[in-house]
């Protein structure tokens, strides 16, 4: 594991909006304070076979 | 891989990998037209096996020189099938210069 | 065909075929339920009781063999093959369609994709997308080779739509060429260790003097590839490798390629009248017309044979012996559509080559 937990990216399922969370914060958008927020794509390569 | 007797070199089995109707059934063709040949015929002994088995029955020559043979020729058939199809489309660019020559068809 | 008996036949001269047998030998008759002498006669000592021999005189394939060419373009042709036998035909479409090399993308490294298509779906659809890229110049990506200018194309797709705006559609000349190789860099094993591309290219694949005139582009700069909603967006490279239609269709360089047999429609007996014009209306493709014989007299003629596509409805019912439908063994009318990498005319040079290769190699095997 890493030694410290990166903060994570989240997107607000209402308004959109990135949300930057570490463990132990309350899940709510700052902008608008709706609870449902969803992960960020990760930008880490994912490799596929074309077929 | 030839699969035959050693007393009698007539009649064998040979087994062709990475090979399939596409060669098979083309030298099949020419073993039959050949006066050499008493019996020939191919199987692929299972569609996965990327494997073709041609058997060969001679009258009394090897069959491995006949089934050389039959691929010679078919070689040479090949050689001219190019020859004339270069020539054709030679022929054709040459007397009607354009590319687009869209005849309707007859 | 009467019957007829044996003592009033007419005598055939030693060395040739009776007439019924060239027939049977030559064409397929096509009957109103169903064709017969659909089979080639091969052996060589097939017609020896007769005198007659059936075995393969290579000047005589060489005397009679014909091509003529009826139609050619960019990237379709078609092409009459006459004084062939089936296999062989069959052989070269077989080829054609399988085993002749072009390029076609194979991996996709997906950095980002945000749009409603799913990885795996856009990976595919990129891998069926025809390349302008010659296969000769290139070499097979083997198991144990790293990729590298000689083997692999490398294509960027990056693209965003833009938030609050209207949708946007992404299309195949959106796809930018590489031609230093791969931009992303490989995650490395442990933080100390250099990050590796994942390609190795020695040079730029634009000054080398084969592609520096002909950009490794796209085919047809008009597919789509993908719908982008507002805020949407796909970060990819896609590299593109040699490959053969058996293993992937994507690597099929021809739409399609085929052949049929010479259509010959042939009038038994004189239809004259009424009959001739019922027989002309039956025909949805024309293939009979009527000639004027003067005093208001008619006759069917057949005009255009080649038009027949052997729907068999001038011989439903009653017509069976006044016309009779034929198919010429040894005539292919054969067409090939290109799908882009190669003109036509240079896949069949291409796949007799490789036929030739195959005779070759086993050949050597044998000796």
């Amino acid at each position: 594991m890493d030694p410290q937990p990166e903060p994570v990216s989240y997107i607000c399922g209402d308004c959109g909006a990135e949300n930057t969370l570490k463990p132990g914060d309350v899940i709510q958008c700052r902008e608008c304070g709706y609870r449902i927020l969803y992960k960020k794509r990760t930008r880490r390569i994912v490799q596929y076979e074309a077929r | 891989m030839e699969h035959g007797s050693l007393t009698d070199l007539s009649s064998s089995t040979f087994s062709l990998m990475d090979e399939d109707h596409t060669l098979a059934n083309s030298v099949r063709f020419t073993l039959n037209q050949d006066p050499r040949v008493a019996f020939c015929g191919y199987s692929i002994p299972h569609p996965s096996d990327n494997k073709v088995n041609i058997r060969v029955q001679t009258t009394g020559d090897s069959a491995k020189d006949v089934l050389k043979d039959a691929l010679q020729n078919l070689m040479v058939m090949f050689q001219h099938v190019r020859t004339t199809f270069d020539k054709a489309v030679a022929d054709c660019k040459e007397n009607r210069p354009s590319e687009h020559m869209n005849i309707d068809t007859p | 065909m009467p019957r007829v008996s044996a003592l009033d036949m007419p005598d055939v001269p030693m060395g040739q075929l009776p007439e019924h047998l060239q027939l049977q030998r030559t064409r397929v008759v096509c009957k109103a339920d169903a064709p017969i002498h659909t089979e080639a006669i091969q052996y060589s000592g097939a017609y020896a009781s007769m005198g007659v021999d059936n075995s393969l005189r290579l000047e005589s394939f060489c005397k009679n063999f014909k091509i003529e060419v009826i139609r050619l373009t960019e990237d379709e042709m078609e092409f009459d093959m006459i004084g062939i036998d089936a296999s062989l035909a069959n052989a070269f479409r077989r080829i054609l369609i399988a085993e002749v090399p072009t390029m076609a993308i194979e991996k996709v490294l997906m950095v980002n994709n945000t749009s409603v298509i799913a990885d795996e779906v856009l990976a595919h659809r990129l891998g069926l997308i025809p390349l302008n890229a010659d296969p000769r110049l290139f070499e097979y990506l083997l198991e144990n080779d790293s990729p590298n200018e000689r083997n692999t194309i490398v294509y960027k797709l990056d693209v965003s739509c833009r938030k609050g705006g209207p949708r946007m559609t992404v299309k195949s000349d959106q796809l930018k060429w590489l031609p230093n190789g791969s931009e992303l860099e490989m995650e490395p094993p442990n933080q100390s260790a250099k990050p590796k591309s994942y390609t190795s290219f020695s040079c730029s694949q634009d000054s080398m003097p084969e592609f520096s005139k002909k950009p490794l582009g796209m085919k047809h700069e008009d597919i789509i590839i993908a719908k982008l909603g507002p805020g949407q967006a796909i970060e990819l490279e896609a590299h593109a490798v040699k490959g053969i239609g058996k293993v992937h269709a994507k690597w099929s360089p021809v739409s399609t390629a085929w052949y049929r047999m010479l259509p010959e429609v042939v009038l038994l007996k004189d239809i004259k009248g009424d009959d001739a014009e019922k027989l002309v209306k039956k025909c949805p493709v024309n293939v009979f017309d009527i000639e004027d014989l003067g005093n208001g007299e008619k006759k069917a003629t057949v005009s255009k044979p080649r038009a027949c596509t052997l729907c068999r409805e001038c011989i439903r019912g009653v017509n069976e012996e006044l016309v009779e439908l034929r198919r010429v063994k040894d005539h292919f009318i054969f067409t090939i559509e290109s799908a882009g990498a190669l003109p036509p005319e240079v896949l069949f040079t291409e796949a007799v080559k490789i036929l030739e290769d195959k005779c070759d190699r086993v050949i050597s095997e044998l000796s």
